[in-house]
């Protein structure tokens, strides 16, 4: 999988290519929406990360470009305004997806993988990992045999941390995929994590081997191993 | 027009007012002078008709159609024509019969037309050849032997021309002057009325940004200008009071931004000063994302909040059940009471219909049910009550908290305001929460306010417009 990051700031550059080539991305890194353009219209990519805020020509300039010449990939836009305007603007311009700045990793790295499985169906029925088996049809929860009772939200919580087991899910994952909600707000981070200290109560303390781990900072990982 | 009237008010007020004057002193003139000359005339013609029956009492008429003038005092009627009175006597067949001799022979006029049924002609004005004007009056004579004869009498106008030119003369020399000493004390009065409107430019122009706490003096407040000074005084306060909020805001502001990057940085700065392994480093650096995460949630509320002020965010309205959105927001949050090991209660009609955007709303119960749970006490507890009352939709946030002291009330609501300064901070919020609430709420023509004795708790308020309707209630789901 190649992806071309088109960003002006070298360190957040460097450090989304580094990011994400530790998950086994090819990136091809651009500094400015010329290369960026000469890029995407000199050889074909899996996925373009554009910013929208350029110096010279802007990022939703460089999307419409290479809208017009007719390439399809998939285009996900950063911006650091938080502004209706720019995102409708956006997405009327055929981008695929938007993140606004500052954003967690984890975050780019959830939508990345949203985007390039695009229109394959989730894996329905039961997902097992290390001992946990989670039936997502009749939303039954077992793990060694015993079988944990959880409220519906814990439920949603633990099957979307098994899905993306492996990988460090942030709070503001959970608030829009889960709760819905678009704002961030401190009461909804309080309330994430009354709902994983409470699942990790019932997932975990009875067992010797912990699961779910905070990850300081960033998130949440359901993990066999100690992160 | 400005142009034309001068550049300044004052001299654009008294050009205007004295032309009006003139005006109106011209048509007065014009009018005085209409009435003057025809009182004039009136006197002219009552004593013209006098002696037209004292000639009448001296004609003779021989049987031969010879006239005569004669008295008992002989040649006493000739003086009188002398004094300028001109007579003519006309058979009632239309020939004269005499002639003044003053005439020369030239008539007075035509044959005089005596209307039928009246005596006499009516009087009027003719220019003799000779230049004389002259006013004429004639009226039908019976003789003795039953027939009549027209007897004309005319008398110079000159004199009355004379005494109303010298009336016009009297106006043309009077009325300017009045005119012009008009314009001068106008002038001077305009000056001594503006005087004020110069003081307070003067000291409006000394009014900047840095000394906004000063106002303009006002002599008397009932006039227009002291109406104008008191109208700048009130723009003065709310200016202060808004250049006030808005250096309080940026000083809590970028407090508020430097206590986590301060963290960051001395985190950063001592975590690498001294070796560690690796699990020390990961520790420092999640700590140092912890605070990252704080500096994004206040960047986020406060972007929420700028572009709430610069009113850039649509509504987008519908039908809401207030009832249905407090359990909604309770639902949310609820853990967080039960961890405290508090109660959360929602009470209230299910017919609590408001017009609103269901997300903004949401935010600012949200925001108010979690104030309340973190003043209430562990154990504490949270009552929210959705009702109609006679004007609006009323929610009703209660907590067992301490209560918010009367002096704070009117200031909860502003950004970064905190009570208790060290309190909030610990808890991890924004301090931004209640200000989110009062825009929301505001965004719906709505009104927040604080309730509660100290020490029994506190009692936010929330007065929505009620939606006027009579059809059934349409419940969303």
């Amino acid at each position: 999988m190649v992806i071309l990051i088109v960003e002006d700031e070298p360190k957040v550059g460097n450090a989304l290519r580094e990011g994400l080539e530790a998950e086994g991305y090819e990136i091809v890194l651009a500094l400015t929406g010329e290369e960026g353009f000469f890029h995407a219209s000199s050889r074909s990519f899996d996925l373009i990360i554009l910013d929208v805020m350029l110096p010279g020509r802007d990022g939703i300039e460089v999307l419409n470009t290479l809208r017009k010449q007719g390439t399809q990939t998939p285009v996900l836009l950063l911006t650091a305004k938080d502004a209706i305007e720019d995102r409708v603007l956006g997405l009327d311009t055929g981008a695929d997806d938007y993140l606004v700045k500052p954003f967690a990793f984890a975050e780019l790295s959830a939508r990345i993988r949203a985007l390039l499985r695009r229109n394959k169906a989730e894996p329905e029925g039961v997902l097992a990992i290390s001992g946990l088996e989670v039936d997502s049809v009749r939303r039954t929860v077992s793990r060694e045999g015993h079988r944990i009772d959880l409220t519906a939200r814990e439920f949603d919580l633990l099957e979307y941390l098994v899905r993306n087991h492996g990988r460090v899910v942030s709070r503001e994952m959970l608030a829009r995929d889960l709760w819905k909600e678009t704002a961030r707000a401190t009461p909804l981070d309080n309330v994430i994590d009354v709902h994983v200290a409470r699942l990790r109560r019932k997932l975990d303390d009875p067992f010797s081997a912990k699961l779910l781990h905070t990850v300081r900072g960033v998130g949440f990982t359901l993990n066999e191993e100690q992160s | 027009m400005s142009g034309l009237l001068g550049r300044n008010l004052r001299t654009r007020l008294t050009v205007l007012y004295a032309s009006l004057l003139a005006g109106a002193l011209l048509l007065y003139a014009v009018c005085v002078s209409a009435f003057f000359l025809h009182n004039l005339r009136e006197q002219l013609d009552s004593s013209l008709d006098r002696d037209l029956e004292a000639v009448e009492a001296i004609l003779y008429v021989n049987p031969d159609g010879t006239v005569q003038l004669s008295s008992h005092e002989g040649e006493a009627d000739e003086d009188e024509l002398d004094r300028g009175y001109l007579l003519e006597v006309w058979s009632d067949d239309g020939r004269p019969l005499y002639r003044s001799e003053q005439l020369n022979d030239q008539g007075l006029g035509p044959v005089p037309k005596v209307a039928p049924g009246q005596v006499r002609e009516p009087a009027k004005s003719l220019r003799l050849p000779s230049g004389m004007r002259v006013r004429t009056m004639s009226r039908i004579h019976h003789l003795p032997d039953s027939k009549t004869v027209v007897v004309r009498l005319a008398i110079s106008e000159e004199p009355l021309w004379e005494e109303f030119w010298e009336m016009v003369a009297v106006l043309a020399v009077g009325l300017p002057i009045v005119v012009i000493l008009v314009v001068i004390t106008g002038y001077l009065v305009a000056a001594r009325a503006l005087k004020p409107v110069d003081s307070m430019a003067k000291r409006a122009a000394e009014i900047t940004a840095d000394h906004l706490h000063e106002r303009l003096t006002i002599d008397n407040p009932d006039d227009e200008l002291g109406q104008l000074g008191i109208a700048f005084n009130a723009t003065l306060a709310r200016l202060e009071s808004s250049f006030d909020q808005l250096r309080r805001f940026t000083a809590d502001a970028s407090h508020e931004l430097r206590t986590p990057l301060t963290a960051i940085r001395s985190v950063g700065e001592v975590s690498l000063r001294k070796p560690g392994d690796e699990n020390y480093y990961r520790d420092i650096i999640g700590s140092m994302l912890e605070e990252t995460n704080r500096l994004t949630l206040l960047v986020d509320s406060l972007l929420t909040v700028s572009r709430a002020d610069a009113g850039r965010v649509q509504p987008n309205l519908a039908l809401v059940d207030l009832l249905e959105l407090a359990n909604e927001s309770a639902a949310m949050v609820e853990v967080l009471a039960e961890e405290k090991g508090q109660t959360l209660r929602v009470e209230g009609g299910s017919s609590v219909i408001v017009r609103a955007d269901r997300t903004i709303l949401r935010q600012a119960l949200v925001n108010l049910i979690d104030n309340a749970m973190k003043y209430s006490p562990i154990n504490g507890s949270i009552l929210v009550q959705v009702a109609n009352d006679q004007e609006s939709a009323v929610i009703e946030v209660h907590d067992s908290g301490p209560g918010i002291p009367p002096e704070h009330r009117s200031r909860i609501f502003e950004r970064f305001y905190r009570v208790d300064k060290a309190r909030t901070r610990a808890e991890g919020g924004t301090g931004l929460g209640l200000s989110i609430a009062q825009w929301a709420v505001a965004t719906h023509s709505g009104t927040i306010e604080v309730q509660g004795e100290p020490g029994r708790g506190s009692i936010f308020v929330v007065r929505l417009p009620r939606l006027i309707s009579t059809t059934t209630p349409v419940h969303t789901h």
